[in-house]
């Protein structure tokens, strides 16, 4: 009984770190960037699948790659946001036209990150074992792999609020956040911090990828599933908060190895209960304003 | 130092600038003064950078900047602070002064110029941690005019600095505005205050449905029948 829920304890830890990660870029696109992007998954993949190629045909260790996965990803959120976000947001008539609209664009994103990964790497799942040994820990045993990703999650998430709280960036990614506007008129270059903070939300997408390819099989539509858990996290700790999206993250995994072991198949439906629930009962999240 | 030539502002179809043409001289204050919705707003936000004229142009210091951004405008040395103090209400009144030093000269000697900002408000330095949400209205305009001289500006344009204060603090605001004038700095000040503003500016200019009606030096005016009768009450 004790070693269960310890078992359920650590699981809901391990993937609650992964989620947080994810939950953590989508709240940045979204809360600065106002784009709430559907493709954010695709990113996850993308990660994921570079990670694989890389591993199984150079041998590139997997934490190798996240210098290499997180450049990638950063290049092609920024591209897409000073190209087809800006310019979505200098026609938008006003700010929820934009959401709108960014919110359609990133739908057809999706389609055409996906479908160039069908293109390169075809429809099947793939997986590869690296740190594949079981630790025992009170007698409740996981994957050294997933041990990994936990940590580098959290140090990642820690440093990205550090970096908010302390840097003179961090503070003007804040402030734009809040009023863009006013930011712009303090000296704050409003099209570069968007795109960086669309960027380094990519980013998030591309290592919680990364890690996520060494402890669960991939395959290219897997972003879609990845995105609604992100979407659920993000409601979950208040749209637009960035420790609430580590919190909520956390909280959401631990729920969710809670129901996975006493029936795994509900895992899903009990994210879409709390996501319900929420909307009803406290629309505005854990630590939203 | 600011040269305003024949110019016009549109919002989508709706003209709201006509033809204005206005200068303001280095050390000089400036007041611009007229009735709600006559463009005073407008014109400090096209100055600025937020807005682009339709025609016409905008100098500083003999360098064109209509047509550049806000970023760059500021860059140059012209700091605005906007309608309603608009402070970021989610940091600190530290972090809102720190944005205020943004420009990458600013930021440099940022430690001492939020020294300045304190002696002139002490009332920051006491609230420096709490959250700007948690000041009052008065003193969140106290934030955005010291936030407003963080970046060490030439020219200052100032947004109805007054609004929602006190007698007492509006006629601190208007001291603070005198000081810097002293210390060299110019500013372009909107006021609905026009007794006090016409005291402390030297020249004034008059908009009247987006268009100026009258300009002069501010003793001509405090005496001239139009302005007696439409903006004094007397
Ligand atoms: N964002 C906007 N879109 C369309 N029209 C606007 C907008 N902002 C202002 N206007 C119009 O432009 C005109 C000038 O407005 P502005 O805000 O410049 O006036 P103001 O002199 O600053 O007035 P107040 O003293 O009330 O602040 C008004 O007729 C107003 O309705
Ligand atoms: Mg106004």
């Amino acid at each position: 009984m004790l070693v269960s829920a310890l078992n359920i304890v650590i699981n809901g830890l391990l993937l609650g770190g992964l989620y947080a990660l994810v939950a953590m870029g989508l709240n940045l696109q979204y809360g600065v960037a106002r784009v709430l992007n559907i493709a954010h998954g695709e990113f996850i993949m993308l990660g994921a699948f570079i990670t694989w190629a890389m591993y199984t045909k150079f041998g590139i260790n997997p934490l190798l790659s996240i210098v290499i996965v997180g450049p990638i990803v950063f290049i092609i959120g920024f591209i897409i946001q000073r190209t087809l976000f800006t310019s979505l947001r200098t026609s938008a008539p006003s700010q929820p036209a934009f959401e709108g609209s960014s919110m359609l664009a990133s739908f057809g994103l999706l389609f055409i990150i996906q479908n160039v990964a069908l293109i390169i790497w075809g429809g099947d799942m793939r997986a590869y074992s690296y740190y594949n040994f079981g630790i025992n820990l009170g007698g409740a045993v996981f994957a050294a792999n997933r041990l990994i990703a936990l940590i580098f999650a959290v140090v990642i998430g820690i440093a990205f609020y550090i970096f908010l709280v302390r840097t003179r960036i961090g503070k003007a990614i804040r402030a734009a956040a809040e009023d863009p506007t006013t930011a712009g008129i303090m000296g704050v270059n409003i099209n570069l911090v968007l795109a960086l903070c669309f960027g380094l939300g990519a980013v998030m997408a591309g290592l919680a990828g990364v890690f996520l390819s060494m402890c669960f099989p991939i395959y290219p539509v897997m972003g879609l599933e990845y995105l609604i858990i992100t979407l659920i996290v993000v409601v979950l700790g208040g749209l637009g908060s960035i420790p609430g999206s580590f919190i909520g993250g956390f909280i959401l995994g631990l729920i969710g190895s809670a129901v996975s072991s006493w029936q795994p198949s509900l895992a899903l439906a009990a994210y879409y209960f709390i996501f319900m629930l929420l909307l009803i009962i406290r629309p505005k999240g854990i630590l939203g304003k | 130092m600011l040269d305003i030539n024949h110019l016009d502002t549109f919002y989508g179809k709706a003209q709201a600038l006509w033809n204005i043409s206005l200068s303001v001289d280095k050390g000089e204050i400036v007041a611009l003064v007229g009735s709600n919705g006559a463009g005073k707003t407008t014109l400090l936000n096209t100055i600025c950078g937020l807005l682009h004229p339709a025609s016409g142009s905008i100098s500083f210091l003999g360098e064109r900047i209509d047509g550049l951004t806000p970023h760059a405008i500021v860059e140059l040395g012209i700091s605005h602070v906007p309608e309603g103090g608009r402070v970021f209400t989610s940091m600190t009144v530290r972090e809102n002064l720190e944005m205020g030093a943004y420009t990458y000269h600013a930021w440099k000697r940022k430690d001492e110029t939020i020294k300045q900002v304190y002696q002139v408000f002490p009332v920051l330095k006491e609230r420096e941690r709490q959250l700007a949400r948690t000041l009052s209205g008065g003193e969140q305009q106290m934030l955005a005019v010291g936030r407003g001289l963080m970046s060490r500006p030439k020219l200052c344009l100032f947004d109805e600095p007054s609004y929602g204060l006190s007698p007492i603090l509006v006629a601190e605001v208007f001291r603070v505005i005198k000081s810097l004038r002293e210390q060299g700095i110019t500013i372009l000040l909107v006021e609905q205050n026009v007794r006090q503003t016409l005291e402390v500016a030297d020249r004034a200019c008059v908009l009247e449905n987006g268009r100026v009606e009258v300009e002069g030096a501010c003793d001509r005016l405090l005496t001239s029948d139009y302005v007696r009768k439409a903006y004094l009450g007397l």
